[in-house]
């Protein structure tokens, strides 16, 4: 007999759960994240505009990353929680 | 999804947009990262090249989708 | 063709005699293309005691996939690729160079753009295990750097999955996502080393990787002089077409021996000649900006700090530390290249290879850019 070997290493990961749903999005703090891809500002600017027009936020927030292509800072991530409650955030292409 | 993972991670309802090209691309990461609850909203690719009405058009197909992730009744396109 | 994700175990299987192993390999899609070695026990344990042995060891998880490199799974895509052990210690630094953060590995194997990892080597090391940092260095031809490229292919793809198609959505891709491993020419440069011009003393050994177009031949036959030469390495910087011009970063200038000891003999330095490079090369904003014929363009890859009126010079990249120099090549032949990198998503790596001499204080120690070397 021959061996055969799998050279893709496994791809092991705790599972995560989701944060907790919410029923209803008026007096919430919406923050919006950009990626600053091409585009990502337009579309998520049209969207902003549609939400405002279905739901009463307490305060909608922009930010953006620095680059598009990495992870953003742990930094803003934390001043994303701390100031709001929901997120929006685009965009993969 | 890197980020959006965080931010459900430390309690915040992130609805995260992908074109449809990128959709396969996300569901690797999430996986990876153990997250697999985590459904996108997923909007025709592609995004960078489009006019003004396009975006709007695609904000149109975003929008139910994402309050539907906030409350919890968003089905992932196929 | 792609590899499914393996969500289990790695596993071994046991094949009848007489299977062709070329083929199942082929078939597995575990390939990059061309044939791999099987692996065999021996070679996997000879591979894995070059690595220093514990098997079971993660050197570190490979985007976008997050496969976990460990040392087997190390040992066994470097058998694949037709390594030796020795190579080992090159290979494992360069996969824990990938995978810093700074690097954003994860980014370069799934940008539409070309980018693909290129590795530099220095001192004793890359020497001793016979790697060509000379004639035809980029070609083909040697052992070391051919399997040495070829293993950190295999392992983003295999380990990545970053495969084609797939989660590598590359429009064109180019062959040095085959193999793009090389090292510097330090016997033939009058230059001090990379290494020791970033801070390394020159009996340390090193690893350079930075997400690198394909190099860009750069002729000149004429001049003998640093201004001459360098001018045709600047026209080859300045043009729109590269990813530095719209999206900043880094990238990386090889001078070929002749050209590098006409520049030497005109007492320049390393510093000099990147200084003189940064200096000279550049864009006019309005070329970058198509002259807002598409609408108007401010381009936020660019720094802030970048004026983008019409004719404001664009550098290619925001400073002369940003250009990579290495001599490299043949002694014949008055060329020299430009290899452009991805942009300012990815950062260029620089970190040492273990198993080297050690901390020999040989020459001048430069840090924190004191000694223009």
């Amino acid at each position: 007999m021959q061996p055969v070997y799998d050279p893709r290493g496994v791809v092991r990961a705790d599972e995560r759960p989701l944060s907790p749903r919410v029923k209803s999005l008026d007096g919430l703090r919406l923050a919006i994240l950009d990626n600053t891809k091409w585009n990502a500002n337009k579309l998520l600017r049209a969207l902003r505009e549609r939400l405002e027009e279905r739901h009463q936020f307490a305060s909608v927030s922009y930010y953006r990353k620095e680059s598009f292509s990495r992870f953003a800072a742990p930094a803003l991530i934390e001043r994303i929680r701390a100031e709001n409650d929901v997120a929006l955030t685009a965009v993969g292409d | 999804m890197h980020d959006s993972i965080a931010l459900e991670s430390l309690g915040v309802p992130t609805a995260v947009i992908v074109t449809r090209t990128f959709l396969h691309e996300a569901r690797v990461q999430r996986a990876a990262l153990g997250m697999i609850g985590l459904a996108p909203v997923v909007i025709d690719h592609p995004l960078s090249s489009l006019t003004e009405d396009e975006i709007r058009g695609r904000a149109a197909q975003a929008l139910a989708q994402v309050e539907n992730v906030w409350h919890g009744t968003h089905a992932e396109p196929a | 063709m792609s590899a499914q994700i393996a969500a289990d175990a790695p596993w071994v299987a046991s094949l009848p005699e007489g299977t062709d192993l070329v083929e199942w390999y082929f078939e597995r899609g575990f390939t990059d293309g061309l044939p791999v070695v099987p692996p065999t026990p021996e070679r996997i344990e000879a591979m894995v005691a070059a690595l220093g042995g514990d098997p079971e060891k993660v050197e570190c998880r490979v985007p976008p996939r997050w496969g976990a490199l460990t040392r087997h799974v190390l040992a066994v895509n470097m058998v694949m690729a037709g390594c030796k052990p020795e190579y080992a210690p090159v290979v494992r630094a360069a996969m824990l160079a990938l995978c810093e953060p700074a690097f954003n590995l994860n980014g370069v194997q799934a940008t539409t753009h070309v980018a693909c990892p290129l590795l530099v080597a220095n001192g004793p090391i890359a020497r001793g295990i016979g790697m060509n940092g000379g004639c035809n260095a980029f070609g083909s031809g040697n052992r070391a750097n051919a399997t040495i490229g070829r293993a950190i292919r295999l392992i983003l793809l295999n380990v990545g999955g970053g495969w084609p198609g797939d989660l590598d959505k590359s429009t064109l891709g180019h062959p040095g996502k085959y193999t793009y491993a090389v090292c510097e020419n330090e016997p033939a440069s009058p230059f001090a080393p990379y290494h020791v011009e970033k801070g390394f003393s020159a009996e340390d050994s090193t690893v350079f990787v930075m997400a690198a177009e394909a190099p860009h031949s750069v002729t000149n036959h004429v001049a003998n002089d640093p201004q001459g030469i360098l001018d045709s390495v600047c026209s080859a910087m300045s043009t729109i077409a590269h990813n530095n011009a719209v999206s900043s970063g880094h990238c990386a200038v090889v001078l070929g021996p002749e050209h590098a000891a006409a520049i030497a003999r005109h007492g320049w330095t390393r510093h000099d000649i990147r200084s003189y490079l940064w200096m000279y090369s550049g864009n006019k904003f309005r070329e970058i900006a198509f002259d807002h014929r598409y609408g108007k363009v401010y381009n936020r890859n660019l720094p802030v700090w970048y004026r983008r009126d019409p004719d404001s010079r664009i550098p290619i990249v925001p400073s002369s530390d940003n250009i990579h120099l290495f001599v490299i090549g043949g002694e014949a032949g008055r060329f020299s290249a430009f290899i452009p990198g991805w942009g300012h998503m990815s950062s260029p790596v620089l970190r040492e290879i273990e198993g080297g001499a050690g901390p020999a204080q040989v020459g001048p120690r430069c840090v924190d850019g004191t000694c223009y070397l």
